[in-house]
């Protein structure tokens, strides 16, 4: 099953479909859950679930605003929509009955 | 932005080329893109440290390797000095001397050709207990030097290794008997059995992936 920062990562690129790309993915786990997200945290995790064919990346374009420099464009695998799709049911399942608003 | 260039180079081209991208496009300012790329740098170097490879290059043949060679680049300098006229005597110098180069030149080229990317830390660790030896080094006939013969062949070893991954088949199994034969004279003497064969077998490690890898 995949962890929870694994799970962020695929939803965040799944979001951006065609422009899932590293920094762009960070800004939106950065914005979905108001956490930091290293760039550290973040490479390592794409290139973990891309060992486990999760994710797919290639070298995309260079743009000006970031110098002139490659993008490293991200793609969700069937695989890692289903492992996904596992995660959220499991946390669904798991969720059913408990209401956090009371607590 | 010029230090984060720097360390940024410890990272592949390709990585290196989009975490710099990323970090001017999310506009970051020095010194947290320094925190950033220093980061990845560092579990980069971590996860290299899962697989077992590095370790047996570090632990398992540059630290202990480099006492054992040290000791006996000693030993052939002070037979150096006694057996210099040709006779039975230079006949068991020359065979020591070419144990001590195969016996570097075979552990460098595992070093080198086991763990690539953490060649520095094997590296390190080879030079510690030489710099630890050559401030101590107290015989006033040889010089401390005398300590330090094992390093070029080990050095020309490690080259070697980081240039190819596996020596051939044959090449392999001519070094490896070659220090195997070359060892008998050295512990029939008086010299310890066990760290001898120790440094022996980085030369039968290279059989074994020749032979794996087809060669």
């Amino acid at each position: 099953m995949l962890g929870e920062f694994e799970y962020l990562l695929i939803t965040a690129a799944a979001r951006l479909g065609e422009e899932a790309y590293g920094a762009a993915i960070r800004e939106e786990i950065e914005a979905t859950t108001g956490r930091k997200c290293s760039i550290g945290a973040l490479y390592t995790t794409v290139d973990r679930l891309e060992a486990k064919d999760l994710l797919k990346t290639w070298m995309g374009e260079a743009t000006p605003q970031r110098g002139g420099r490659a993008k490293r464009m991200v793609r969700v695998t069937l695989k890692g929509a289903q492992a996904a799709k596992d995660f959220y049911q499991a946390v669904t399942r798991v969720s059913r009955g408990v209401s956090w608003e009371t607590l | 932005m010029k230090l984060v260039d720097l360390v940024s180079k410890l990272l592949d081209r390709d990585e290196r080329e989009v975490v710099l991208g990323d970090l001017e496009e999310s506009g970051e300012s020095g010194r947290q893109a320094l925190a950033a790329v220093l980061g990845l740098v560092v579990r980069r170097e971590a996860a290299l440290w899962k697989n077992w490879r590095p370790w047996l290059a570090a632990f398992g043949i540059a630290l202990p390797s480099s006492f054992l060679l040290m000791g006996f680049s000693l030993s052939v300098s002070r037979a150096y000095r006694q057996f210099l006229d040709p006779g039975p005597g230079f006949a068991l110098l020359l065979c020591n001397v070419l144990l001590l180069a195969g016996w570097s030149w075979t552990g460098g080229f595992v070093v080198g050709s086991v763990s690539r990317r953490t060649v520095w830390v094997s590296a390190a660790l080879c030079f510690a207990p030489c710099l630890f030896c050559l401030a101590r080094f107290r015989v006033e006939s040889l010089s401390r030097f005398c300590l330090l013969l094992f390093l070029l062949p080990a050095v020309w070893g490690v080259y070697r290794g980081l240039q190819i991954a596996h020596v051939k088949l044959s090449a392999a199994i001519v070094l490896a008997l070659g220090v195997t034969v070359l060892t008998i004279p050295a512990w029939s003497g008086s010299g310890p059995w066990i760290p001898n064969w120790a440094l022996s077998w980085p030369a039968w490690y290279l059989v074994a992936t020749a032979r794996k890898s087809g060669c």
